[in-house]
């Protein structure tokens, strides 16, 4: 007997149609795989980190492939919220799947600013504040290290928007609770685990990093293990949901994460390999549900058996 | 925006013609149909496997009776290892035709073609080309370092052009470089000046672009970036733009493969 299992999530304020989300940095300004499929059938589009004017990026090679991993430096680039809203947006019209903008300052005024530009755009459903970018000399990664300025950072996009905000955390800290805990109590209403571990690869036979920035931040299956774990840990020690992200491939790795505990999930560098990926996973996870007789997605989140 | 698509093709031959050198075809009508000289396919031998992970970038080498494509790729690494393991019939996850292809030649405007190794690959397609929609005179300089990675001689000579060849050690053709031909060839008095069309290593191209430049020549090159994608998403394969005005960094997915010599910071590369 054939029925359409309800797939929908609510994060944070922010309701969705299902739990499969494109991660930052990896579906460009929105619509560059529109030629591949319809991405109004994803639970919610996230595009690239904008910043309050544009970012060059760093110089090349920016990406190297390692064991079942990427390691890139992107280094932010992009061309800035004002042109993304001005230039970008429209052409997303046809897209009926929320807009969420991911955000990056240099110090704690430029997101405070940036979320004032957004709350005016109804079209932009929701704010995801980037704390965690290991790829940029100031701010990034360094606000999401230390709790105090994690949750000043929270603070000041919470005071200047209506709309709910996701915090994307950092894996390179020794404890993720301790941030997670202080973006939560300044006003979080979700958080996004995991961003890239920091990493490096070298050319042996040139003697040089790979990465002209040296360092990078690794995404990809070779990283999903970490992720899980840290998912799993976070989610013990918030109330507020938790997006899982982190080498997501396919919908069997996006169980994984709703099994314990993510409300939703993203999919990032798998888009750059299948432009299909998140697609596939939305069909992938409605399927499973009919197969399983599950009527509602959520009676599986958070469902992890650990007796 | 490019009309592109992806499929999952059989291979239909897949062998072997230099040192570490193969040839790969296969058929589609719908990309062949689409594809221009110079623009690439992003390739994954086996999606299902996680390592190597990234699909790798290949230019479209060849079309031949409108639906077989062909792929001109040197073993490098892992990934182009296990794609020469393929055989006939194995299957390949084939996402294309991508980026901008080369700009055709005015009317009566004669092409110099250079190509370095593995640069021959889009140049082949550009000849191809050239040769049958347009009646152009076209000239190619094309360079390998020995006579055991030389692939294609007895092909380009079928096309019928004006060829000529270096290797660095001399075992074939000239002893030196293709640069080395272009400087014989500016110094003579060009009654009728050519547009440059070249790929290769980038001290190649950047000796190529530089010369063009002064000389005031029309000159494309085409470009090989670290890519991820292929499709403009994650930024990866920036190559420094000449004028700071507009864009600091170009996309060699997006903006390129091909571009036009004065377009790029060549210092830096």
């Amino acid at each position: 007997m054939a029925f359409l299992p309800d797939l929908s999530v609510d994060i944070g304020g922010l309701k969705i149609k299902n739990p499969v989300i494109t991660a930052s940095g990896t579906f460009g300004y929105g619509n560059e795989l529109t030629p591949f499929y319809d991405p109004s059938l994803l639970g919610a589009i996230i595009v690239k980190g904008l910043s309050l004017k544009p970012i060059p990026g760093n110089p090349p090679p920016r990406i190297a492939e390692t064991p079942c991993g990427l390691l890139n430096a992107i280094g932010l680039a992009n061309i800035g919220i004002k042109a993304f809203i001005e230039e970008r947006l429209p052409s997303l019209v046809k897209i009926k799947a929320p807009i969420i903008t991911n955000i990056y300052g240099h110090n704690i005024k430029e997101y405070a600013e940036i979320a004032k530009r957004i709350e005016k755009v109804d079209r932009i459903a929701a704010i995801e504040i980037n704390i965690s970018c290991p790829n940029v000399e100031e701010g990034g990664m360094a606000f999401g290290t230390d709790p105090d300025t994690a949750a000043k950072v929270t603070n000041q996009v919470v005071k200047n928007t209506t709309k709910p905000v996701i915090v994307k955390l950092t894996p390179n800290v020794t404890d993720i609770t301790i941030i997670a805990k202080a973006v939560e109590s300044a006003g979080a209403q979700a958080i996004s685990v995991t961003n890239t571990i920091m990493g490096m690869a070298v050319d042996v036979t040139t003697r040089r990093p790979k990465l002209t920035n040296i360092i990078g931040g690794l995404s990809g299956p070779a990283i999903k293990p970490i992720a899980l774990y840290l998912v799993h840990k976070v989610v013990a020690n918030v109330r507020i949901p938790v997006i899982g992200l982190g080498g997501i491939m396919d919908y069997h790795d996006a169980l994984e994460f709703l099994l314990v505990g993510a409300r939703a999930i993203q999919v990032g560098t798998a888009n750059l390999i299948n432009p299909k990926a998140a697609m596939e996973i939305v069909n992938g996870l409605t399927d499973f549900c009919m197969r399983e007789k599950i009527g509602n997605i959520n009676e599986i989140i958070g469902s992890l058996k650990t007796k | 925006m490019n009309k592109m698509l992806e499929e999952v093709v059989s291979i239909e031959f897949n062998r072997q013609i230099g040192k570490d050198t193969c040839l790969l075809g296969f058929r589609s009508a719908s990309l062949a149909s689409l594809a221009k000289p110079g623009q690439f396919l992003m390739i994954h031998s086996g999606r299902e496997t996680k390592d190597p992970l990234l699909r790798r970038p290949f230019s479209i080498h060849r079309i031949q009776d409108r639906n077989k494509l062909m792929m001109l790729y040197r073993i490098v690494g892992k990934g182009t290892s296990l794609l020469s393991a393929l055989k006939e019939n194995d299957p390949i996850s084939v996402i294309g035709p991508l980026g901008n292809g080369f700009a055709l030649p005015r009317p009566n405007e004669p092409s110099l073609v250079m190509a370095g190794g593995m640069g021959i690959a889009p140049l082949f397609f550009l000849t191809q080309v050239l040769k049958r929609v347009q009646k152009h005179k076209i000239k190619m300089f094309l360079g390998f370092p020995t006579s055991q990675e030389a692939v294609l001689i007895d092909q380009l000579k079928d096309l019928n052009i004006d060829l000529s060849l270096t290797t660095e050690d001399g075992s074939l053709g000239i002893k030196g470089l293709v640069t080395d031909l272009l400087d014989q060839y500016l110094g003579q008095e060009l009654t009728n000046k050519p547009v440059i069309y070249a790929c290769g290593p980038t001290p190649m191209l950047k000796k190529i672009a530089q010369k063009a430049i002064k000389s005031r020549l029309r000159c494309y090159v085409s470009l090989e970036g670290y890519m991820a994608c292929g499709l403009g998403l994650c930024q990866g394969c920036a190559v420094k733009a000449a004028n700071n005005k507009g864009k600091p960094y170009y996309y060699v997915c997006q903006d390129g493969p091909v571009f036009s010599a004065e377009m790029i910071d060549w210092e830096v590369m």
